[in-house]
């Protein structure tokens, strides 16, 4: 006797969804065997204007737009890749500035991502919770930067402004409040029955299945997996600032959880180091001549491995501007771990997943 | 558990985060990124704001009424658009006199209404720039 199965599509609109994905499920009883998905819902051309509209100078202002939440990684990898190409070295304490600014960034996007997981297992307390702490990182952000999401922070040479002791003391002070705040966080995700419990065992990837799949960013640091393009790359000075790779083995949803606990912990301890450490010097190098040649770039997006093809011809508009993004790289694991899960549980396991498809749209 | 309970009753006697907004004004920092603004007096009408502005806010378009700088040679007038503007500074930091010609400020634009016309009026000015 054949198996009945029946299709149950999640998306493009559902409530349980952050952003416009579609997943198609067939389910077996409560349990999912196949998985079909589709993210194109929010194409919005990005690549093709960065190629045709705009001169390469103000692409690094486009490509911010990607998206809201990791806009700096974006900017920063578009102008590395063009600093590679005309040769440009900039100031140390413009490097410094750069981590400082993408380190909070990875603070507030993995406080979104706690939230929305909280609300997914229908604990609202505690989403409003993160969410009104995570406003204490967008202060500092908007006071470094002079806006609250599209920072417009790095361009060709350096970085727009300079950190005033005013602003590195409101940092301080504010670092330290959510510090303590994520500390109390780790508590309620360890020891809170409305989180730890419904999320151990929930959505687990093994380590085997994480490099079979290729996961990247904390879904693979989750599984233990030793993945982080920051330990990789010499752009960024990151390891005098204090960073240290955060593992986890479980792998199901409370660990990517975890890490993103971790992860927030080394970050403020990072912008920590740059705050109290920042050396002295110019913010701008004024960068020459036109991009000629290719330049490939990556660096540690909030959600994992984020690339920047660039190619130019030596005239003000580039041939070729190619984004890889976190989100796009990791659907064949996100695919392989619906696998086997109960229908009910896929908006937790979604959440936590925290995906990205603004970015992999463009 | 009993920590998130305690909390949970706490929180009811907190005053509450989020600010009533129209009736109570949003604290703005003085280094908060808003309009452009502009000295004619002190410009020299080397159009190097329009030419580093990403999605191309300032145009420098040919007028009958020109101002008395003896510097705009061609007959130029500044338009500025606050609704195209993305505020990323760009403009100020390619002018040879910041803060006398052109400067940032942390104002707001007007919200536009549909007899603003806004749209309407700046592809006119974008038609007569590329037509020059």
């Amino acid at each position: 006797m054949s198996k009945k199965t029946i299709n149950i599509p999640i998306g493009s609109q559902h409530i349980a969804l952050l952003e416009p994905v579609r997943f198609k499920f067939e389910c077996e009883n409560e349990k999912i065997i196949t998985v079909d998905s589709d993210v194109g819902f929010v194409h919005r051309g990005i690549e093709r204007a960065c190629t045709t509209k705009f001169k390469f100078d103000g692409i690094g202002y486009v490509v911010a737009r990607v998206c809201g939440l990791c806009a700096i990684t974006h900017s920063l990898s578009y102008t590395v890749a063009i600093e590679k190409l005309l040769g440009t070295e900039i100031s140390v304490k413009a490097k410094y500035l750069r981590i400082l600014l993408l380190e909070l960034d990875r603070i507030h996007s993995h406080m979104l991502c706690l939230s929305h997981t909280c609300e997914s297992a229908g604990f609202e307390a505690m989403f409003m919770r993160i969410m009104g702490d995570r406003e204490l990182v967008m202060e500092i952000q908007e006071l470094l930067t002079g806006n609250r999401i599209q920072f417009d922070y790095i361009s060709i040479g350096g970085v727009n402004r300079d950190l005033s002791s005013e602003i590195a003391q409101k940092i301080r002070q504010n670092l330290y409040e959510v510090k303590q705040r994520a500390l109390g966080y780790r508590e309620e995700f360890t020891n809170n029955w409305s989180l730890s419990l419904k999320f151990k065992g929930i959505g687990a990837l093994s380590l085997d299945d994480a490099y079979r799949f290729n996961a990247i960013g904390p879904l693979a640091r989750a599984s233990g997996l030793h993945v982080d393009v920051r330990n990789e790359i010499n752009y960024l000075p990151f390891s005098e600032v204090g960073f240290v790779m955060q593992t986890h083995k479980a792998g199901d949803i409370n660990a990517r959880n975890l890490i993103r606990l971790d992860e927030i912990q080394n970050s403020i301890k990072m912008c920590e180091n740059i705050v109290n450490g920042l050396p002295e010097g110019d913010i701008f190098t004024k960068p020459k001549g036109k991009p000629n040649g290719e330049a490939l770039v990556r660096f540690e997006a909030p959600r994992g491995e984020l690339m920047y093809y660039v190619k130019g011809n030596a005239t003000a508009m580039l041939e070729r501007v190619r984004i890889k993004t976190p989100t796009f790289s990791s659907i064949p694991a996100f695919s392989h771990i619906f696998v086997g899960e109960d229908y009910a549980d896929v908006p937790a396991i979604l959440a936590s997943f925290d995906p990205c498809l603004s970015c992999t749209a463009k | 558990m009993i920590q998130s309970l305690i909390k949970a009753f706490t929180n009811l006697f907190k005053k509450p985060q989020t600010i009533d907004y129209p009736l109570t004004p949003i604290a703005k920092d003085k280094e908060y990124r808003g309009l452009i603004e502009y000295g004619e007096e002190s410009c020299i009408y080397c159009l190097k704001c329009e030419k580093a502005c990403p999605p191309g806010a300032i145009l420098f378009v040919k007028t009958e009424n020109p101002s008395a700088n003896e510097k705009n040679k061609k007959a130029l007038e500044y338009n500025y658009n606050p609704y195209l503007c993305i505020y990323c500074g760009e403009c100020v930091r390619a002018c040879p006199k910041p803060e006398e010609a052109l400067w940032q400020s942390n104002k707001k634009p007007s919200v536009a209404t549909k007899e603003d016309k806004v749209n309407d009026n700046w592809f006119v000015l974008e038609r007569l720039k590329k037509e020059s």
